[in-house]
């Protein structure tokens, strides 16, 4: 498939247009905005449903942020390092699923890049170059496989000094999954949008007949493809909320755990925007952002491992814009 | 206050924080004999979140799960990840031969039922607040304390939190001067009720959403305010001498009892007085304590303290422009009851630890060192009988006093 121009973004798509009674509810947290979309407002339970929603998120945020001193990934950052403490399942849990997707996308993605995020500083919008000390200082302390997880004893122990978590690029995929459930539980039908990277759906009424455009974005107005999520997460990773530019280099806040921004020296960004169907929405957040820094060349031996997955690039080339796709699902408006 | 004063008590406030880290570390280097097999009685919000944080203690299990709730079960399994032997009747629960100690987080009505039968049962307990809903069940409660001799540690978290205990040191050096005021605020916007799952009736609305019925709950001074007022009665030294409160279901009119919103003001024997407000309909203020003193303020959060300073108070140096031979220069009217509007200090900021984890450490710490916690019964008494103090006066719309609280007489 090839396409003239992109700018790619995820949202859910044109809301609008739907002519039953939806109501958005929105919230910021964990660094975004997360919007909960419901069918049949005015119902009873709406104010409990939104307050147990974004109760649900908070609780994730406080479990798992690297920013709030009393979540437990801070408490792990601080005190990981000087030998192995014990975790309560949840987070262990999703720190051996994180582990295991870093394996899988040949360390593409990895929950060990906290010190490398927190020197370039996205997060705080510094928008500044740090010195080739500090990258040092940060690269040294990254590595997956430095992160020693002991199923038996629920133990998390950094073998590199220094190292840091940051759950950055799977958490907010975790919280609408953990949202979901809470859904089911309720049988609420609804749509959750965390910031518009990651999304997914409980009942039919959205699930099956609302569709989730991806953006073109070189042109806000314009759209590359729809999608109807079914019982599957959708998740976007691209550059365009979180770069900077210096001297016509673009600098991204998806580090590139093995190289991060060195790569570009040699290679201008090519890979614009990643998004992700999966089962689940921390496995389409985590990949989304490991398929990004792969691109679709590494990325299609990557997605072997994830027969129940699909992926759509947006890239730019020398000889201009196009995409690349595994297993995305064909819609009639799926090219422009 | 000096500089060098600030950091010798932030040096202080991390001493501290070495004791609060103890309990760390890992589940291998705890002796089996050390293990502690917990069973939980409650399995809601707040015991599910309780549970998290004493699984993040080396060498904690939790062995039994006890709920009328059968979908709290299943939440309770998905917390501790494993296939937890459950009870429906706690006292099923507390024959269990595996279990070593309790945690009671059910509606406060049943605290004094549930935590006396655990003690009686032989096991340390940890209870959430507030200690017992009427002072008969506080008095029944500390009674069991003394009777079995088992350890009651009270769900009053903050108690253990680094930025509090270093505010108590602080205030007690004098570094804010005569504690005069405390103002705390609790502010929500919400209407604190939970969604019922489909297909469930008027009995589990009850269930779910007992904090709004007065047959389980002490509303919003116990559930929110119990913190608030054990750290003022830690502060002053005392319980209060009077409590009046006022407040009403003026606004969630949606056929609860408790009130959405109350005030309080407890005056204390040295003169001080507690003004506590609740509401549910505003959060700009969130959860914090106002402590005034003659030379400073500090505001406690759930995560930090800030002091400030105050501008002037009676003993503070001559300006050099006031001394002879200077001028005094005139001005616009200077406005010195306009709010202070600057930052404060927040020494310990970064530093802050999660207070439910650190008293769920010095829980287990005091079971295997048969140590009494800092929060214990006592403290739990005086904080819930402050609470059904103020109840009786937010009920009667009348000023109590103790005394005749006490003596039944009120």
């Amino acid at each position: 498939m090839k396409l003239n121009a992109l700018s790619v973004e995820a949202h859910p798509a044109r809301m609008e247009r739907v002519r039953e009674p939806i109501r958005a509810h929105s919230r910021p947290a964990m660094g975004t905005l997360f919007t909960v979309y419901l069918h049949a407002p005015g119902e009873a339970r709406e104010l409990e449903v939104l307050q147990a929603v974004f109760d649900e998120i908070d609780r994730v945020e406080r479990t798992f942020s690297r920013f709030l001193p009393s979540s437990e990934i801070a408490r792990i950052n601080r005190e990981a390092g000087q030998g192995s403490i014990v975790t309560d399942p949840e987070v262990f849990h999703l720190l051996e699923y994180a582990k295991d997707l870093s394996g899988k996308t040949e360390g593409a993605f990895d929950i060990t890049i906290g010190r490398l995020t927190r020197a370039w500083g996205f997060a705080e919008r510094k928008r500044v170059i740090p010195s080739s000390d500090a990258l040092e200082a940060a690269e040294a302390a990254v590595g997956w496989r430095h992160l020693q997880l002991n199923a038996q004893w629920r133990t998390v122990e950094f073998l590199k000094p220094g190292m840091e978590l940051d759950l950055g690029a799977i958490a907010k995929g975790y919280a609408v999954d953990c949202v979901l459930d809470l859904l089911r539980s309720l049988a609420v039908q609804a749509m959750i949008d965390a910031g518009s990277s990651s999304i997914a759906a409980n009942g039919d009424f959205f699930s099956r007949a609302r569709p989730v455009c991806v953006a073109d974005p070189a042109s806000a107005d314009e759209l590359l493809c729809e999608v109807l999520l079914g019982d599957r997460a959708l998740s976007t990773s691209g550059v365009k909320e979180q770069s900077f530019t210096r001297d016509g280099r673009v600098y991204s806040h998806l580090l590139d755990p093995a190289s991060h921004q060195r790569e570009q020296d040699s290679h201008p960004l090519q890979v614009l925007q990643t998004t992700v169907l999966a089962p689940d929405s921390r496995l389409a957040d985590g990949l989304s952002t490991a398929l990004f820094l792969l691109g679709p060349r590494r990325g299609e031996a990557v997605m072997e491992q994830f027969p129940e997955c699909s992926v759509f690039w947006a890239c730019r080339g020398d000889k201009g814009d196009f995409c690349a796709s595994i297993r995305w699902p064909q819609t009639e408006s799926s090219t422009k | 206050m000096e500089r060098r004063e600030f950091i010798g008590m932030a040096a202080a406030g991390l001493g501290a924080l070495t004791l609060g880290m103890r309990g760390c570390g890992s589940p291998q280097a705890v002796a089996p004999s050390d293990w502690v097999h917990l069973g939980i009685i409650g399995v809601g919000g707040r015991g599910q979140h309780m549970m998290r944080m004493m699984l993040r203690v080396p060498g904690v299990r939790i062995a039994g799960l006890c709920d009328v709730y059968e979908s709290r079960i299943a939440e309770g399994r998905k917390v501790t990840g494993e296939q937890t032997p459950a009870y429906s009747d706690y006292r099923k629960l507390l024959e269990a031969r595996d279990i070593d100690a309790v945690m009671v987080a059910t509606p406060l009505s049943l605290h004094a039922e549930h935590v006396i039968a655990a003690l009686d049962s032989g096991r340390a307990v940890y209870g959430e607040k507030s200690m017992g809903r009427t002072l008969d069940d506080c008095n029944r409660i500390r009674d069991a304390v003394r009777r079995t001799g088992k350890m009651l540690q009270v769900g009053l978290q903050y108690t253990y939190a680094p930025w509090y205990t270093e505010a108590q040191k602080r205030i007690q050096a004098g570094s804010i001067g005569q504690i005069t005021q405390v103002y705390s605020y609790w502010h929500r916007n919400s209407n604190w009720r939970r969604p019922l799952p489909p297909g469930t009736g008027a009995e589990i609305e009850r269930l779910l959403n007992w904090r709004l019925y007065r047959e389980w709950s002490g509303g919003l001074l116990a559930e929110l305010g119990s913190h608030q007022i054990s750290f003022a009665n830690t502060l002053f030294g005392a319980m209060p001498d009077s409590a009046m409160a006022s407040g009403g279901v003026d606004y969630w009119k949606d056929g609860r009892e408790i009130e959405d919103n109350v005030h309080a003001i407890l005056r204390y024997p040295g003169g001080q007085t507690l003004q506590a407000s609740f509401i549910t309909t505003n959060r700009l203020d969130g959860a914090q304590e106002r402590i005034f003193g003659t030379g400073g303020s500090i505001v406690l959060t759930h995560t930090e303290a800030i002091y400030y300073q105050e501008p002037w108070y009676p003993n503070s140096a001559v300006p050099p422009e006031m001394t002879i031979g200077h001028r005094l220069v005139t001005g616009p009217t200077y406005s010195a009851e306009q709010p202070y509007t600057g930052k404060g200090e927040t020494p310990l900021k970064g530093e802050a630890s999660n207070a439910d984890l650190l008293a769920c450490r010095e829980f287990i710490d005091c079971i295997r060192t048969h140590r009494r916690p800092v929060a214990d019964v006592d403290l739990g008494w005086s904080e819930a009988v402050t609470v059904s103090l103020c109840n009786h006066a937010l009920e009667t719309g009348r000023n109590i006093k103790l005394a005749d609280f006490l003596a039944g007489t009120a």
